[in-house]
């Protein structure tokens, strides 16, 4: 049987096809036009409103930097298999797994498994196209990732900004259910591949950064419970993230330090503060609730 | 009984309103990205969009954890039409970390996390007390991380 993941070539070459045939660039900024100027009535009108809150969940690529600075290593064994991206048909699913194949991008580029990431892009590709996001991956992506292959820094900016394309369309396109979906996919696709990386390459400072999720955790469940929408798939999300913050209750995050301090010219904050820690048990509860989370997304 | 007469204006300008809100939500994405992401460099830009449309008065937040041993630079980037905005971090104590006012403004501030911290950036946009007529702009919060 061929091995989608190694086996790449076929995958890549349509994959370019495909992209061939999309297009559309975001307007030009210079064409920056604001609203018309607001009456006093309007704008106390406006005033009345909620303020803006926003919740700046860790991207794939931020968690995985995380990971590989805590001394991860990489295991394309427990990525999401490239195969199933054609099981994908319900709008939500392909939500889930854009965020799932997105974080699983990331993590091979991080780890500069190049090859491994332009198969990557394109599952994430499939679904986006599928999802209506046809501006997001912009006609020469990845002929552009192709020719940045070698060029890791170059690379993970592609990916970085084809992300926030997707994000960035996706809300502004009223589908914010969407995106939130997509961006709980790849959060819970990150936590997944470092307890699974744990299993094989646990340290310290590894444990320490799957505690210290319990803050994006509650920020993930902050703003997926913001959405006044009715998704069953979304109210299911927010039961997944309910039951990891039953596990993460008891999880020691450390004590944020509240010191701060110059170190050469750069303010330093969080002085004094303790280091998050995770115990055998903890660990192996998060990891098999994860992976529950995570394959019932997958499969 | 309906009133076709009165309720298609109604749908016409509900309809409009949303068009125009999309776009102008586009518009400050591609301001963003064009004008603001590179003067992150060279911090990696941590992809998460936080803007918003804010009028004379008006304030948002954006929720954001750091990692010990991480080095971050905030960035508050704002459309010149409307002006020059407040902003401050704060920490988990509502300590103010950092301050800039609309007199005398900052773009952005580099720091590095000796622990993991939750924190929070407030903006505000200063009032005009003097005009009626104010306009609305892009602000956006990013945040970049180094390697």
């Amino acid at each position: 049987m061929i091995d989608m993941r190694t086996s790449k070539w076929p995958l890549f070459i349509a994959a370019a096809a495909f992209l061939a045939a999309c297009g559309g660039e975001p307007p030009p900024q210079d064409s920056l036009n604001v609203e018309n100027g607001l009456d006093s009535a309007t704008l106390a009108e406006r005033m009345q409103k909620t303020k803006n809150i926003f919740y700046n969940i860790p991207s794939p690529m931020e968690t995985a930097a995380l990971l590989k600075k805590a001394g991860a290593e990489y295991n394309s064994k427990i990525l999401n298999d490239v195969k199933n991206v054609d099981k994908y048909t319900a709008a939500s699913a392909q939500a889930l797994n854009l965020g799932v194949y997105g974080a699983d991008l990331s993590y091979a580029s991080v780890f500069n498994h190049t090859q491994e990431s332009m198969f990557y892009t394109s599952c994430s590709r499939k679904l986006a196209d599928r999802l209506g996001v046809m501006s997001a991956f912009n006609d020469s992506t990845l002929e552009l990732m192709q020719a940045k292959m070698n060029d890791r820094d170059a690379l993970l900016d592609i990916i970085s900004e084809t992300y926030w394309n997707v994000d960035g369309y996706l809300k502004e396109n009223g589908r914010d259910n969407i995106s939130a979906l997509m961006i709980a996919g790849g959060w819970v696709e990150g936590l997944y591949i470092a307890t699974q990386v744990s299993s094989t390459n646990d340290s310290p400072e590894l444990r320490q950064r799957i505690a210290e999720q319990k803050f994006s955790l509650d920020d993930l469940a902050a703003l997926i419970n913001s959405y006044d929408v009715k998704d069953t798939r979304l109210d299911g999300v927010k039961e997944d993230l309910k039951g990891l913050q039953a596990l993460y209750a008891d999880v020691q995050q450390g004590a944020p330090g509240s010191g701060t301090s110059q170190e050469n010219g750069v303010t330093v904050v969080g002085g004094g503060g303790a280091a998050a820690s995770l115990s055998d048990a903890q660990l192996t509860a998060i990891r098999d609730k994860t992976a529950a989370i995570r394959n019932s997304y997958i499969n | 009984m309906l009133n076709v007469r009165t309720i298609l204006p109604k749908a016409f300008v509900a309809g409009a309103f949303v068009l125009l809100a999309g776009m102008a939500s586009a518009q400050c994405r591609s301001f963003a990205k064009n004008k603001c992401v590179p003067e992150l460099a060279p911090y990696k830009f941590n992809e998460s969009f936080n803007a918003a449309q804010l009028a004379p008065g008006e304030e948002a937040e954006v929720k954001l954890t750091l990692y010990s041993g991480q080095e971050y630079r905030v960035m508050v980037c704002t459309h010149p039409i409307l002006g020059e905005v407040n902003w401050k971090l704060v920490d988990q104590n509502n300590q103010i970390v950092f301050e800039s006012l609309a007199d005398n403004p900052k773009h952005s501030f580099d720091l590095k996390a000796a622990s993991t911290v939750p924190m929070k950036v407030v903006v505000w946009v200063p009032t005009r007390p003097t005009s009626e007529l104010v306009h609305v702009g892009c602000v956006a919060v990013l945040l970049g991380f180094k390697e």
